[in-house]
């Protein structure tokens, strides 16, 4: 049995593994020469300088803060509201599922969409914000949302939360039906109150998959600009500027491959370095 | 029971994507080639597209023409990344911006062997010379130029008249004048609805319409040999200045113009939002198209870009023309040739000014095609040609903008004042220019 | 949890009432707005209800941009995304939870880190790939692509919910006579259908709204994708609002009715089965 067991484990693991080294393996590997200068241009020569030239450039700095401020609060707010959410709807009301539909729907929408979406939403003169506070009288002159730096920043993190929520809700969601029901039974009969049931029962048991929504999460929003690039294209400025756009941009737009190539590789290194910890936390949940 | 249903599953979708790959088959006299444009997304331009198309395949027997549409800011990712992956469209048009970039990383074809077998400078005399240079380096041509026009400013002669305006402004002082009189609430004692101008802030279409206002006051964004910044002149300075203040102070522009993009542009000169934007040929169109109110043709005028007096510069404009190009990967070239010589003949010229409004790169057109001639339109833009010259048409141009764009943006937000707005934008400029 | 408390309870439905509403609000903008003439779209300030509705931009979807045919491609690649997803990932993450090798930690911290390079990065060689095969500008192309995405995802996601049910269980089984592979799709699958239903549903809903690996890798008008599609609306000259808005309704049903069918069939259906088998 244990000989079979050895070898059935590269069976189970193997299709997602070689599916995974020869369509994502050569392009993540191109990616990161392309920071040295080495593949993809039209005069290779290996050198640091794209690496250098970070530590000057000021929009790469304040796009890097901007992305730690993004993606903290983003996946912070994602996560407290996913966990209520999810809390909502695992439990035994009616209508269930048509709650838990209208839930998961800012997630539909793609992300790029969802920017002209909240542009609009926000713009100064058509917008549906504006719109509501002039005719319920709360404003006489638009407010320009998106055309000052903090508001267009604090805009853009705010459509983001709505936009991404549902993801860690679908998780936590998930994890909560996982919970053995008689764990809830032993504390009921212990007396627990729903607050210790809360604490002692349900939030141990959700612990993994929490870090894991976590992680994944942070990932995601990381990668996203499709949001950005619609909504604020950075601006104004670069005020809500994040890596990923800045990454976009000087790929496709200057043209400045090995530049773009080495911020990529700077967030990528600054996400598992971030978030190591967290999955050795998950990892060492040996069975 | 769930082992089966996974299994159907699983084999189903295999089963549907294998189908769906399956290639179509090709006769195998038949060449298709394929062409891709961002005007081919839109409406009216695409159908004269098509049509032009059409008659190509008519009277080219054997060729056969995908036409791709792509749109206009996803053009770039999408040509840059099948071209250096060895594939995309094998004739494709590009406005002058991005032209220089693709020629340094060979994303586009010579064309000069084929230009020799039509009869070499004597078939490219009918150009004008000024077209020939943004498609041409190192005395190597590697695009055909189809269309060009120059900016001028559009405006609302109707609401013009209202308002007791006699005559267009000639000078930034009028313009300004202009502005503030037209800036007005149109229901007694409501808000402000109606505003001078809307200039262009956001990304899309930025260049083209901000950098006649700079040129109008005798600057520019960089030096004539394209070398250096020439934002730290004081024509530059006063132009930049003039801008943020007629935002901030006289507040003739409305609000949330920064995120305004040229679309947005015409929309709001459609709908009597605004008086005047700076615009050229296809303003006509698209602006009477998005609302028929408007009675856009009889209504919407040109007149020139005000110079400041006593300029001596005799650029005060900027010039856009769109060109076409042969990838270097075409597996034929011939029928991708016949095809560029096709679009760009007299013929075709002169059907797109009819279906567009457009002018053309050819002399012989511009100069004896009769609706040319007779267009109020066409007179004023074709003579600002003379006043116009391209921006700069080297590699970096795009992050140079870029950077312009973003200190502008936010000198109106306040972030930082004019000036330092303007200083920012030429080290940064420098900068990057200093790299390469 | 049987509460009787009245207070509890109301409090939980207007909890769920606000979730409502702070979820639909976009979406009230973006159906009135998909009503509204061109005009009258951007009228300022804005009205919130169409004055002259007007099924126009409905209409031009349906017969004009062949967003039928953008539509079906989307079904299908999404469709296969997300089944390729959660079937590879299914596997790989029972034989990550349950077995013991080395350099595991590893191998699925280099999965994870595979998706922390920007897929702007990825795109270009990712494409050079694809034409060496010849499976550029198919659908095929596209499903691995977007499958390869997702997959350190579901894996991840899979693998924690798989870590939930317990090894005695599965060692159960195995003392019946099970193989592993029966036990995995017996005995452990049925225990993580929420968690499959939520990675099903997220593998789909990532493959729906791509874009940028959808404008690379397919160039034929007719094998373009739903989002492509919509994007496309922005053009150089116009952008069609209304439609805009209108297809975008209809984008984001066909994924709230898929949630809806997992919801209740899969879930019921296989609980069904379960308890029958």
């Amino acid at each position: 049995m244990r000989i079979h067991d050895r070898y059935k484990c590269y069976f189970f693991i193997l299709p997602a593994f070689l599916l995974l080294v020869s369509i994502l393996g050569f392009p993540a590997i191109a990616a990161v020469l392309q920071s040295f200068n080495l593949v993809w241009v039209s005069k290779p020569s290996f050198t640091l300088s794209s690496y250098g030239r970070l530590l000057y450039d000021i929009e790469f700095l304040t796009s890097l803060l901007n992305t730690f401020i993004f993606v903290f609060t983003t996946v912070s707010f994602h996560l407290l509201i996913g966990l209520g959410a999810a809390l909502l709807l695992n439990m035994e009301i009616k209508r269930r599922h048509f709650f838990r539909v209208i839930a998961i729907l800012p997630w539909t929408v793609p992300d790029v969409i969802g920017g002209l979406i909240w542009k609009f939403i926000f713009d100064t003169l058509p917008g549906f914000v504006n719109a509501v506070l002039i005719r319920g009288g709360f404003l006489v002159e638009p407010i320009d949302w998106l055309g000052r730096p903090h508001l267009a920043f604090s805009c853009f993190i705010f459509a983001e939360i709505w936009r991404g929520y549902p993801f860690a809700m679908l998780i936590l969601l998930a994890g909560l039906q996982a919970i053995p029901r008689q764990q809830y039974e032993a504390g009921a009969i212990d007396g627990a109150s729903p607050l210790q049931n809360f604490l002692y029962i349900t939030l141990p048991n959700l612990k993994y998959m929490f870090i894991i929504a976590m992680i994944l999460d942070t990932i995601w929003e990381c990668r996203l600009f499709g949001m950005v690039y619609s909504m604020t294209g950075g601006g104004p400025g670069y005020a809500s500027q994040v890596l990923s756009l800045l990454t976009y941009k000087h790929y496709f737009q200057f043209f400045n491959t090995s530049y773009a190539a080495s911020i990529a590789v700077v967030l990528a290194m600054v996400m598992l370095i971030i978030s190591i910890p967290y999955l050795r936390m998950t990892m060492r949940r040996e069975i | 029971m769930i082992r089966k249903a996974l299994l159907m599953i699983f084999m189903l979708s295999v089963a549907t994507t294998f189908h769906l790959t399956m290639p179509l088959s090709v006769s195998a006299k038949e060449v298709t080639i394929s062409y891709s444009d961002w005007q081919l997304a839109q409406d009216i331009w695409g159908r004269s597209l098509r049509e032009a198309i059409a008659e190509f395949e008519r009277l080219n027997p054997g060729i056969k023409v995908e036409s791709e549409p792509v749109a206009l800011a996803q053009r770039d990712v999408k040509f840059t990344t099948a071209i250096r992956a060895g594939a995309g469209p094998d004739v494709f048009a590009l406005d002058a911006n991005p032209v220089k970039q693709y020629i340094k990383e060979g994303w586009v074809k010579d064309l000069t062997p084929f230009i020799e077998k039509e009869g070499g400078k004597q078939w490219l005399s009918d150009f004008y010379p000024f077209c020939l240079m943004p498609v041409t380096e190192d005395g190597k041509v590697y695009g055909i130029p189809k269309n060009v026009v120059a900016m001028v400013i559009v405006y609302n002669s109707q609401l013009f008249r209202e308002a007791g305006i006699k005559s267009t402004p000639k000078n930034w002082k009028e313009f300004r004048d202009v502005c503030k009189k037209l800036t007005k609430a149109t229901k007694p004692g409501g808000p402000v609805d109606q505003w001078g101008v809307a200039f262009v802030l956001a990304k899309a279409c930025f260049d083209l319409r901000f950098s006649v206002v700079l040129r109008g006051f005798g600057g520019d964004f960089l030096t004539p040999d394209w070398k250096h910044s020439a934002l730290n002149t004081p024509e530059a300075k006063e132009a930049f200045n003039y801008v943020v203040d007629l935002i901030l102070k006289d507040k003739v522009m409305p609000p949330g113009v920064t995120q305004v993009d040229c679309n947005e542009a015409r929309r709001l000169l459609a709908f009597k939002k605004t008086t005047m934007k700076i615009g050229t040929m296809w303003s006509i169109t698209e602006v009477s198209g998005f609302n028929p109110d408007l009675h856009g043709w009889e209504v919407l005028e040109m007149f020139p870009v005000p110079q400041k007096e006593g300029v001596k510069s005799k650029i005060r404009s900027t010039l856009y023309q769109k060109s076409i190009f042969m990838n270097p990967n075409t597996k034929h070239p011939e029928a991708a040739w016949k095809l560029m010589k096709f679009l760009t003949d007299k013929k075709q010229m002169e059907k797109w000014f009819v279906d567009n409004n457009m002018l053309s790169c050819r002399k012989s057109v511009n100069d004896t095609y009769g609706p040319i001639l007779q267009s109020k339109y066409a007179s004023v833009v074709k003579k600002e040609i003379e006043n116009a010259a391209f921006l700069p048409l080297i590699p970096q141009w795009p992050e140079c903008l870029e950077t312009f764009r973003q200190n502008l943006q936010a000198a109106i937000a306040k972030q930082k004042t004019a000036d330092q707005a303007l200083k920012d934008a030429h080290n940064q400029i420098e900068a990057i220019l200093a790299r390469k | 949890m049987f509460i009787r408390k009245y207070s509890f309870w109301t409090f939980i439905y207007f909890a769920l009432i606000v979730m409502g509403i702070f979820n639909l609000i976009p979406f009230f903008w973006m159906v009135t707005s998909s009503f509204k003439t061109e005009g009258e779209v951007f009228s300022y300030p804005a009205t919130l209800f169409p004055q002259n509705p007007t099924l126009h931009a409905y209409s031009k979807i349906w017969f004009q941009e062949k967003f039928i045919k953008y539509f079906m491609n989307s079904l299908i690649v999404s469709v296969c995304t997300a089944a390729f997803s959660s079937f590879f990932g299914a596997f790989a993450a029972y034989g990550f939870s349950r077995f013991r090798f080395k350099g595991k930690t590893l191998l699925m911290t280099v999965f994870l880190s595979s998706q922390m390079i920007p897929g702007v990065l990825l795109v270009g060689p990712y494409f050079k790939m694809l034409s060496y095969v010849d499976l550029y500008n198919t659908l095929l192309g596209l499903i691995l692509s977007q499958t390869t995405i997702t997959l350190p995802f579901s894996i991840w996601m899979l693998k924690g919910y798989v870590d939930t049910v317990p090894i005695e269980i599965d060692q159960a089984a195995m003392v019946d006579g099970a193989s592993r592979t029966r036990t995995f799709l017996m005995v452990v699958l049925p225990g993580i259908l929420p968690g499959l239903v939520a990675t099903i549903i997220f593998a789909f809903l990532l493959s729906w709204g791509d874009l940028l690996w959808a404008l690379c890798l397919i160039s034929a008008r007719s094998k373009q994708t739903l989002t492509l599609g919509i994007t496309q609306l922005v053009g150089e000259f116009r952008t069609e609002w209304s439609t805009i808005m209108a297809a975008t309704v209809i984008a984001t049903m066909i994924p709230a009715v898929l949630y809806l069918l997992l919801q209740n069939f899969l879930i019921k259906g296989f609980t069904e089965a379960a308890i029958k088998g």
